[in-house]
């Protein structure tokens, strides 16, 4: 016997081809987001477009032999491709699972004749979400999740309208209205869902690819926290300014954190000459649990205190990331020390799995709270080292002095003050070249490129501060991370590394303070609520009502997109549901006509077996087995064929009485 | 006599006189019902049939039986590769007694016309038929005439010869409204047209059972036959599905669907009914298309057409 599937229509909706190659787009847009590949998703992308116009086209056109060898041929090129590339890394591409995939849909995008080819193109296209979940699994990726079902149900419903002959012929005015009022469905959530006041939007960054050697590592030796240098634990002792990698996404730990906080680490105190580095190297000898009475005392009016448990992901530098002030700490290692900032370092490198938890005090470092301290209380205790400004031109401390100009009453005014000045006219990129030869890289910030990234900003203000006469000194370390709501845990990647300024006040210790556009001035530990708050609400930028106006100023991209997928869904359904419409509109039924195919749908569900949709209601008569309803039925096809082949339908009443017989 | 407005004929009269046809033909011709009522469809419906089968089947018994119920005047072609234009057609001859052209009508007019195995004419005398099919009217040496309703031409073509045929192309296999092949008979039936001959031929003693009129009038009255919004949409989606197979080199084209859709509703008076079932749609899908597709490789258009009429949803019976 010949096993046969059943034969699938050939797909002739347009606009459900449009859908599948909307979901693969967005597949690898994922890939291209999370897998940091460019090349093979571009030219996929361009291939399946090429693909689905010439399968249009050619959808009534028999499949010719030599057409689908070579179709086969460039399948099994595909594959040979992934196995060297998984194999041998030729490319060293990030997911040669995924980059196979796309060279699959793309090869099969020129043979998409029937219904279930097009459905199978979109199957590859989740497969390919697949893969990139292995990356991330975060808020927008579960939009490009939500965008892929979006395009699977567009496809459905494309060829389904099809098939069922349907027109489109929206009236304008009904179009208007639905989308006008979705967007004013996703205008008053956006205004009306309240914010956290602790998510800040960071401004949109656009990388362009490096195509020189970049793997996801670290080129250089600017950045001390990812890279593993030559000290025993893998900690740098310096940040040269000159240079700077790219950072990529790669996650480096996961925090399960009570409060979303900076994770600091290695702090520097001495400049000279575009490299910081650390002047006193004295080290502590401690125990693998520090208790709290080995610390210095807790601060003033603070809030209480939170655990943070990291969970290492990849090899670390072997510095103890914390938040500051630290209250009690547990490293499972051999011992640990801490140098004279107060920062802990392991006697090895931080492998991947390794954990370590720390209890840290939640400072109340509100304004209110530091306006206390007036300026010249700053500089008494300190040491000078602190103060030293030494590099800084002339120009530049004329900048610093211009830009606290009349805010010098209370030291964190004067803070407050440059920060902002640094946030309003500098702008934040990690798109930079490297600082030319003999060019002061602070200078080269604040003169000639006014754009850099958190270490400039972070010297520049630093330098400035001690020029004011304020003591401060430059902290690094990473951001928050990502809160992800599924694992219950911030992810704290690459790109999260980052540095700001530490500012001395007297009563209340190293007071971070970050001048990077995009973040909070005041970089001080959030009070937990606001991360709790922190899950989906988060990613809804919102109205302050408040401060309307600087919330315009944040609206990014990603402020758009849930607007976006709640506007596409809906304009989408809207569509089919017009188009439905439509084809069911016109005449109004004239009467008997529901009565009677009601009657007849009884008649089918009592003979337990219903009309196949090609058959006719002769031929189903003709089918159905003898008894007492066989009477009825005949007399019912008869009008049911009245009715819909001769527009004489039977009067209400005596289809009342027939089915009074039944 | 031609039938006015107030005396339309009934469809139930229309069907009595069909089954007289019907009744007179099978006189001659024992079994067939189906092709019988095929042909008889073709005439009511004001097209032409092509018969395709072996010789010595019935088809030129079929033509005379139906021309003779009928009641109008039957002429035969003989098509031979030596067939001129002006044999079917007819010339002018010039009359010695008067000293003038006198026209001498060729077999073409007639009610009934056997273009008998018309695959064996050259293309030249087949486009003469063949014009005169598709336009009623014959133009000779610049004067039109126009033939008489009706006009039925029977075709006949061997299918197994292929020495000296000239097969007829698409565009002409196109102009028949509907073929139909004779069919073997059955042990019963083949007996029982023996036992009909063993004294003489029956041809000889048919009769006329309608007039001409009569035709005139089933003619018209198939025109008032209802075929639904529902039934068009059925027609233009076989049509569709036809079209997009992979295995059809040469689709249906739109005069086959207006053919399909009127056949049916000749088919439609057979019962009595003055509206078109699907049923009849699917009835004569296979003698309506399947000559004027052409295939490719060793795929049969009738096979195809009978999966894809087996296959093909109906419109739905609710329309508002």
């Amino acid at each position: 016997m010949r096993l046969r599937l059943p034969a699938s229509p050939v797909e002739n909706s347009l606009e459900g081809r449009a859908f599948v190659f909307s979901g693969f787009c967005v597949a690898v847009l994922a890939i291209v987001l999370y897998g940091q590949d460019y090349v093979v998703p571009a030219a996929g992308v361009a291939a399946t477009a090429v693909g689905h116009v010439v399968s249009y086209r050619g959808r009534s056109r028999k499949r010719s032999v030599l057409g689908q060898a070579l179709l086969a041929t460039l399948v099994f090129a595909g594959l040979a491709y992934f196995v060297a590339d998984s194999v041998l890394a030729l490319f060293g591409g990030v997911l040669p699972q995924a980059n196979f995939a796309i060279a699959l849909v793309a090869v099969t995008s020129f043979d998409l004749k029937t219904r279930r080819n097009c459905y199978s193109s979109l199957w590859i296209s989740l497969a390919i979400l697949y893969l990139a979940a292995v990356y991330a699994w975060d808020y927008p990726f579960g939009i490009l999740v939500g965008l892929w079902a979006v395009c699977l149900a567009g496809f459905w419903m494309a060829s389904h309208l099809r098939r069922m002959q349907a027109r489109l012929s929206a009236p304008p005015a009904a179009l208007a209205a639905v989308v006008l009022g979705a967007l004013g469905v996703g205008l008053a959530g956006f205004v009306l869902i309240p914010q956290p006041a602790s998510f800040a939007p960071t401004p949109l960054v656009v990388s362009l690819p490096n195509f020189v050697s970049f793997k996801g590592e670290l080129e250089n030796p600017a950045l001390p926290l990812v890279q593993i240098s030559g000290d025993p634990s893998g900690a740098t002792s310096s940040v040269d300014l000159h240079f700077r990698g790219r950072l990529g996404d790669t996650p480096v730990m996961y925090v399960r954190t009570g409060a979303p906080a900076y994770w600091r680490g290695l702090v520097f105190d001495t400049y000279q000459g575009g490299i910081w580095t650390a002047s006193t190297r004295g080290f502590r000898e401690m125990q693998s649990f520090i208790p709290p009475r080995l610390f210095p005392p807790a601060p003033p009016n603070n809030l209480g205190t939170f655990v943070q448990v990291f969970r290492v992901l990849r090899p670390l530098p072997g510095v103890i990331n914390a938040a500051y002030p630290i209250e009690s700490l547990y490293a499972p290692v051999t011992s640990l020390r801490e140098d004279s900032y107060g920062t802990f370092f392991t006697p090895d490198l931080l492998r991947p799995g390794q954990t370590y938890s720390v209890v840290s005090y939640l400072p109340n470092l509100t304004a209110k709270e530091l306006q206390n301290e007036p300026v010249a209380n700053a500089a008494q205790f300190i040491n000078p080292i602190y103060l030293d400004a030494g590099e800084l031109s002339q120009q530049a401390r004329g900048l610093a002095l211009t830009a606290v100009g009349g805010h010098t009453t209370t030291e964190f005014d004067e803070v407050m003050a440059l920060t902002n000045y640094m946030q309003a006219n500098f702008r934040y990129s990690q798109q930079l070249g490297h600082v030319p030869a003999g060019r002061d890289p602070v200078d080269w910030f604040l003169f000639d490129v006014k754009i850099g990234y958190c270490e400039q900003f972070a010297t520049a203000e630093t330098l400035m501060l001690r020029s004011l006469g304020i003591p401060a000194r430059l902290a690094t370390g990473y951001s928050t991370g990502t809160y992800d709501p599924v694992l219950d845990q911030s992810v704290v990647r690459e790109r999260d590394a980052h540095a700001w300024v530490e500012v001395w006040f007297p009563s209340h210790g190293w007071v971070p303070v970050d001048p990077s556009p995009g973040f909070s001035a005041l970089a001080a530990t959030q009070f937990p609520s606001h991360w709790a708050a922190g899950g989906i609400a988060r990613l809804i930028p919102h109205l302050e009502l408040g401060a309307p106006l600087g919330a315009i100023g944040s609206l990014g991209v990603v402020a758009a997109i849930p607007l976006a997928v709640a506007i596409v869904v809906l304009v989408v359904f809207a569509w089919a549901w017009m188009r439905t419409r439509r084809w069911k509109r016109g005449a109004k039924a004239p009467p008997g006509e529901s009565e009677l195919l009601r009657l007849y749908e009884r008649v089918q569900r009592k003979l337990r077996r219903r009309r196949a949709p090609p058959e006719t209601p002769l031929e189903y008569l003709s089918g159905a087995s003898p008894g007492p309803v066989l009477g009825v039925l005949d007399e019912v096809t008869q009008a049911v064929n009245e009715g819909a082949y001769a527009g004489r339908w039977a009067d209400p009443d005596a289809v009342r009485e027939l089915s009074k017989r039944l | 006599m031609s039938a006015s407005q107030e005396q339309a004929l009934e469809p139930q009269r229309a069907a009595e006189l069909l089954g007289r046809i019907e009744e007179n033909v099978h006189r001659v011709i024992v079994g067939k019902k189906r092709v019988v009522r095929l042909a008889i469809t073709g005439l009511i419906a004001g097209g032409h049939v092509l018969l395709q089968d072996l010789p010595g089947t019935g088809k030129t018994m079929l033509a005379r039986a139906l021309a003779t119920s009928v009641g109008g005047t039957f002429r035969r072609i003989q098509c031979t590769p030596d067939l001129l234009p002006s044999d079917i057609t007819g010339s002018s001859i010039f009359n010695q007694k008067e000293l003038s052209f006198e026209f001498i009508p060729g077999p073409i007019f007639a009610n009934v016309v056997l273009a008998d195995e018309v695959n064996r004419a050259t293309p030249r005398s087949q486009s003469a038929l063949l014009e005169a099919m598709g336009e009623s009217q014959v133009t000779v040496e610049g004067t039109t005439r126009t033939l008489e309703r009706p006009f039925f031409v029977i075709a006949t073509q061997n299918p197994t010869e292929f020495h000296g045929t000239y097969p007829l192309p698409e565009s002409q296999l196109d102009r028949f409204i509907l073929s139909a092949e004779m069919g073997a008979p059955t042990d019963a039936e083949a007996m029982e047209v023996l036992a009909r001959r063993e004294h003489g031929d029956p041809i000889g003693e048919l009769a006329g059972v309608v007039d001409l009129g009569e035709v005139r009038e089933l003619q018209d009255a198939c025109l008032r036959v209802v075929a639904a919004p529902a039934i068009r949409t059925y027609i233009v989606s076989l049509l569709q599905g036809i079209r997009a197979r992979p295995d059809v080199l040469l689709p249906a084209s739109m005069r086959s669907g207006v053919y399909l859709q009127r056949a049916a509703q000749a088919w439609a008076l057979f019962e009595g009914r003055d509206f078109v079932l699907p049923d009849d749609v699917k009835l004569l899908a296979v003698p309506v298309l399947a000559h004027r597709l052409s295939m490719r490789g060793r795929a049969r258009a009738d096979e195809m057409i009978q999966q894809l009429v087996a296959s093909l949803p109906l419109p739905p019976l609710r329309q508002h």
